[in-house]
């Protein structure tokens, strides 16, 4: 064990402590046990002293031990909380949420299976010639879209595999080369933004959303997101194109195109041309967007094109994860804990524009260092709580905080470890670390600017 | 002192030992070489790197050895589990067919390059041997990007076989 993760795991039973030793005024018995889970969470999720899937695994059992009415505290005649089964911890696995990532991982693994990805690219690719300004827009603008449906490492990594021949054909002192290395990480944490599906903090700003009553449908959030992805990939392209300036106009691009023509591959080109078309439009035909997802599994599995072994290989740990922090907030809100931390700020002095700078500015500067899920699991229960305190406006307020969080959490991206994608980037020696902070920088910065102009003259009047 | 992946390179002429390290500088960053002249001090340096809980990802090995042969040692690893996974590469002019055979079957030779070598040859194997390596035998393969196949790698890490969105 390294000396960081040795120092998490001794921060992170202190913080469990704490709580159960002391008595906060106005919190409940179960807020302390809240508090207690909470700190041991976010020490370890910071401190990465076990693998994060596991400190969300770890969440779910000790609510279940300490915070169901199955567990080992009774909660009868104390005040403050009224426990529910444990089935509404473990049930976090089963959240819609937690399906609809299910039907878009099946959807996207077996994309790669067949090679639909690598092969969707490089027809995609084609209309955009070979001047190196304009491959890259297209390397950046196939990348989004990409990771818009499948997870942003896998479709960098695939995208990678598309750049190094065109870099390794470039003058070893051209600048493009880091150019065009940044371009594949950066495009793909912007288009994880586009749609519910694309990165896993979109997933847990939902579910929360959803545990306030507030649906949010497939289309909307593309409504809500999408403009500001597509904003923002010519953003990082041109600060790209700036920072790193292409020594040559054109760059040679061999783009060979197989598409596989076997049933299966087929089967699966039609099944992710209507889930993918199902879902954005939920808002004509009212099916829900996790009961779509169901359609990717159903069919590919029952056709065998999705076989039990595929089935094994899912990232499922990324599911843990997801549902461990849903389920983090049901006992942050259920507890009253959520409430009595915001309590001690007096929020009501702020204008609601404030409390969207902040949680903005907080969750961009935090899921720089942290996993991005993490961030927003330990930010959105405080945020939707602020509701309450009157700092925002009821439901509208607690999308646009929602908005912000999700939305800032992916323009995180100025380190290796920011993000998956760019320590990939990183990986292949192209680049530097300090290419990345400048470039990261200016990106995360504008794309924050841009969601609170958005907060104020865009998605007030669409909602 | 970090856990490394050792290219490992025996041969007893000094000015060939020599050119053969030259020629793989560029894998040194991430993979350091390891030499000996003789079958005997390799057997001891590599159960010392073992025991210091290094790996040997890949071995070089003359077969003509003052003492015991190349093609000798190459086996003897192979029956060790510690050294089983080497990738086991013979360069040399004078193994005979009876011995390469030996090699193939016994040690799971991957593969065989003749004196004189050309160092794109010797580079290219040890890129693609270093990859399957590092492929199927380390947890997070992305590290090694800059010096191995990258390509590969990355089309590893595509298949979901590494890491994922957190």
């Amino acid at each position: 064990m390294t000396k960081v993760k040795t120092t998490g795991l001794f921060l992170g039973i202190i913080g469990f402590c704490i709580p159960l030793l002391m008595n906060f005024q106005g919190l409940s018995l179960a807020g302390h046990i809240a508090m207690s889970i909470f700190l041991l969470a976010a020490v370890f999720w910071m401190f990465e002293t076990i693998p994060i899937y596991s400190t969300s695994i770890l969440v779910i059992f000790s609510q279940v031990l300490l915070l169901s009415t199955e567990g080992i505290i009774d909660f009868s005649g104390v005040p403050g909380y009224d426990p529910q089964s444990y089935t509404q911890f473990i049930g976090t696995l089963a959240n819609p949420i937690i399906i609809l990532f299910l039907g878009g991982f099946v959807l996207a693994d077996a994309a790669v299976k067949y090679d639909f990805d690598k092969n969707l690219t490089r027809i995609l690719l084609s209309p955009f010639g070979n001047r190196t300004s304009t491959i890259m827009l297209g390397l950046m603008a196939v990348t989004a879209a990409l990771s818009a449906f499948m997870s942003n490492t896998a479709t960098t990594a695939m995208m990678i595999t598309v750049i190094i021949p065109i870099i390794a054909k470039m003058d070893k002192g051209d600048p493009a080369r880091i150019g065009i290395a940044l371009s594949v990480p950066f495009a793909a944490n912007i288009g994880g933004i586009a749609t519910p599906i694309g990165t896993p903090p979109n997933a847990v700003v939902i579910a929360a959303l959803n545990q306030q009553g507030l649906a949010v449908a497939f289309g909307s959030w593309m409504l809500y997101a999408l403009p500001l992805a597509i904003v923002m990939l010519l953003v990082a392209w041109q600060v790209l194109l700036r920072l790193h300036p292409p020594a040559t106009e054109f760059v040679a691009l061999d783009l060979d195109t197989k598409l596989q023509k076997s049933s299966h591959a087929i089967l699966l080109y039609v099944t992710f041309g209507i889930t993918v078309l199902l879902w954005v439009t939920e808002g004509f035909h009212g099916i829900k967007s996790s009961i779509v997802a169901l359609l990717p599994v159903v069919v590919l599995t029952l056709s065998s094109a999705f076989s039990k072994q595929d089935i094994r290989k899912l990232p499922w740990e990324v599911l843990w994860l997801i549902a461990g922090g849903i389920a983090l907030g049901i006992s942050m809100k259920d507890t009253g804990l959520a409430s009595w931390l915001v309590g001690g700020i007096a929020w009501g002095d702020l204008s609601s524009m404030m409390v969207l700078v902040v949680f903005g500015a907080v969750t961009l500067i935090m899921s720089n260092f942290l996993s991005n899920t993490v961030t927003a699991s330990l930010l959105i229960p405080l945020a939707l709580t602020l509701v309450t305190s009157g700092a925002l406006d009821g439901t509208f307020g607690m999308l646009l905080v929602g908005l912000v969080i999700a939305l800032s959490a992916s323009f995180a991206m100025i380190l290796p470890i920011s993000t998956p994608p760019n320590a990939i980037a990183e990986s292949t020696g192209v680049l530097k670390t300090k290419h990345m902070l400048l470039s990261g920088s200016i990106i995360g910065v504008i794309g924050l600017i841009l969601v609170l102009l958005l907060s104020v003259f865009y998605w007030p009047n669409i909602i | 002192m970090k856990h490394k992946i050792y290219i490992f390179v025996v041969e007893d002429e000094p000015e060939v030992l020599d050119a053969i390290v030259r020629d793989l500088e560029e894998f040194e960053d991430i993979f350091p070489i390891e030499m000996a002249d003789s079958a005997e001090e390799a057997r001891d340096l590599l159960s010392a790197l073992i025991d210091e809980g290094h790996e040997i990802g890949l071995i070089l090995c003359d077969h003509v050895l003052p003492g015991q042969n190349g093609v000798e040692l190459l086996v003897e690893m192979q029956d060790k589990p510690s050294t089983a996974e080497t990738r086991k590469v013979l360069i040399t002019g004078q193994a005979g067919l009876d011995e390469t055979v030996r090699a193939v079957n016994e040690a799971d030779l991957k593969h065989y390059i003749a004196k004189p070598w050309k160092k794109q040859e010797l580079v290219e194997t040890t890129r693609k041997l270093l990859t399957d390596y590092v492929l199927e035998q380390t947890e997070n393969p992305m590290e090694f990007m800059s010096v191995l196949d990258s390509e590969r790698i990355a089309d590893f890490i595509r298949k979901g076989r590494s890491i994922t969105d957190n």
